[in-house]
């Protein structure tokens, strides 16, 4: 049997196992419930201090409550995308797992597609519970092709995989203090424009500040999510995100891999791959 | 006969990360560790093979490069004809490899669960999977605690629990790096008398055995190699390395009176022989007889002795 056979069997292995684990914690799992209850009521107060007094050039920013969930959702799946390679690589060297899972006829990229498959799935779980409690209990709208907006999050995640890939290299060689976690992670709330208009960062920081908001795929991705959901934009409206993802993605997708196979050849050679 | 293991010209240096920007920068820089050098052997289909040295010696290193988990420098190693390098994954569906490492399961699974992950990434349907681990489980007497957590495990049984692991995919290459080192004795000695039988069945396992157990090395293996700072010093049968440090032995014998009778004797000589032709004909009765040889102990202490004088 080849191994593409064999993926969705050794992908399901590593979903039964992380969803054994998972369950393992029950309180954990109730516990995140309520704090994004919590937070989506939180907002949806603060929300209410700006009822009115949107500035008519912000377009998504009319209802800010929908603005801040969608944001929220979308970057709790972007930063999934990205930080869960690096993360299940280092997960299992820390646990002293991974020699027992590389023992396996399995590659390292199938290793890492895999035992990342389970951080998506809960993703979407709870990026879907923003959306879900800000609709049932505060009365949210979206409006849009929501196929079109799957578009958008699928393609940002896979451009924020792509970085994620040359974050597990980083952490196969160096183990800790990844750059691309920090740049993208403390980045992207500031820069993307999650909480409030990257247009502002312009108007308050000066153009060189504010454009770096044009460097992050969060940003194009979120753009392109709210120009759907928000404003109800069609694909014609979109193209501007659409096609600086697909830039990215060119760009970064055969550079990660190139990047990720230097570096599993050095950790092997320095016999540090199950080192943390 | 077949070999399962060929080992040529093997040497691991492990590099030092950095090393020219640590020099660069004027920071210490560490000598490269040479944690093998220029390994030769093979290990024949069917046979238990025994790799015994010191702590740092080298048996890790090497049994990891057998199991693909880390890139020679030079030098080649092949099982069933299989390159480590170059053919890793068809090299790892045919071995299987059993540490003394706890931290080699998930604790909050199951015994069952772990064992079932792992059959899942050898590609075993769940169907498979299952019949396999109640029929390692009822061999390797862990069905009692099947259903327990790893964490809730005996240390004896974790460690039996690692060699099912190995034994899951029915490889024909087992790499047991000391499997009965946290066993009590009965435990130690059925697990041993398991490792006997899979050299026996058909088709034959091959079985790389390391371990600090002298007493259990010479009892499984049929062939021994003595490595000794990354070098491989002897390679025989067990017998054949102890005649190595000495051709004789000492004898006791024991008679009825109370009377002790020792005597040196070279192998194969006709001196035990005479000394019971001789008590006989006294109407002497012999109560024991015991021979004092040398150990494997002997042969390793000798070798790292020359070592150290180099």
């Amino acid at each position: 049997m080849n191994s593409l056979k064999l993926l969705p069997r050794r992908i399901f292995a590593f979903v039964a196992r992380d969803f054994r684990l998972f369950v393992s914690y029950r309180m954990q799992f109730v516990l995140r419930v309520i704090s994004i209850l919590a937070v989506v009521t939180t907002l949806f107060f603060i929300s209410k201090i700006f009822a009115g007094f949107t500035d008519p050039q912000f377009a998504q920013w009319r209802d800010p409550l929908a603005t801040w969930l969608t944001g929220l959702a979308v970057l709790n799946y972007f930063m999934t995308g990205f930080s869960s390679l690096a993360n299940s690589i280092r997960q299992e060297q820390m646990q002293g797992t991974l020699e027992s899972v590389l023992l396996t006829p399995i590659n390292l990229p199938t290793v890492i597609v895999s035992s990342s498959a389970w951080d998506f799935l809960e993703t979407t779980f709870f990026s879907f519970l923003y959306l879900f409690f800000g609709r049932v209990f505060f009365g949210v709208h979206y409006r849009g092709s929501f196929f079109l907006a799957v578009v958008f999050l699928l393609l940002t995640t896979v451009v924020l995989a792509c970085l994620g890939i040359l974050s597990a290299s980083f952490a196969m060689v160096f183990k800790r203090g990844d750059p691309f976690g920090i740049f993208l992670g403390a980045g992207s709330a500031l820069f993307s424009g999650v909480f409030f208009p990257t247009q502002l960062l312009k108007t308050y920081a000066g153009p060189k500040l504010g454009n770096i908001s044009l460097l992050l795929p969060t940003t194009h991705g979120l753009d392109g999510i709210r120009q759907v959901l928000i404003e109800g934009h069609g694909l014609a409206e979109v193209t501007t995100p659409l096609f600086t993802l697909f830039g990215f993605l060119v760009v970064l997708l055969p550079f990660s891999l190139w990047v990720f196979g230097r570096a599993v050849r050095r950790a092997k050679r320095e016999g540090s791959l199950i080192q943390y | 006969m077949d070999r399962a293991i060929s080992i040529r010209n093997l040497s691991k240096t492990y590099p030092v990360p950095f090393r020219r920007l640590r020099a660069f920068f004027r920071r210490p820089v560490k000598e490269p560790v040479e944690a093998l050098r220029e390994v030769s052997f093979d290990v024949n289909t069917g046979e238990i093979f025994g790799l015994i040295g010191r702590n740092g010696a080298g048996k890790t290193t090497l049994t990891k490069i057998v199991a693909t988990l880390v890139q020679p420098t030079t030098g080649s190693v092949s099982v069933r004809g299989h390159d480590s390098v170059d053919d890793d994954e068809h090299v790892r569906r045919e071995i299987g490899l059993s540490t003394a490492e706890e931290r080699s399961f998930y604790w909050r699974l199951t015994a069952e669960q772990n064992l079932m992950f792992f059959a899942r990434l050898h590609g075993l349907s769940d169907r498979a999977a299952k019949q396999r681990i109640r029929e390692l489980f009822s061999r390797i007497e862990l069905d009692e605690v099947a259903r327990r957590r790893f964490g809730e495990l005996s240390t004896g049984n974790k460690q039996r629990l690692a060699v099912a692991r190995a034994m899951l995919s029915a490889p024909p290459v087992l790499l047991l790096d000391e499997p009965t080192r946290s066993l009590d004795p009965l435990a130690a000695a059925r697990l041993r008398e398991m490792i006997r039988s899979l050299a026996q069945q058909d088709p034959p396992i091959t079985v790389f055995l390391t371990s600090h157990n002298l007493a259990e090395v010479e009892t499984l293996c049929e062939r021994v190699a003595i490595i000794s700072r990354g070098q491989i010093r002897a390679i025989d049968t067990p017998r054949n390395l102890r005649d190595l440090t000495s051709d004789s032995e000492m004898v006791h014998i024991t008679v009825a009176a109370g009377e002790k009778i020792s005597f040196t004797r070279q192998h194969n000589d006709d001196r035990l022989d005479e000394t019971i032709r001789k008590l006989q004909s006294e109407g002497q009765k012999i109560i024991d007889i015991e021979t004092e040889r040398p150990t494997l102990l002997d042969v390793l202490e000798r070798y790292e002795a020359a070592d150290e004088r180099r």
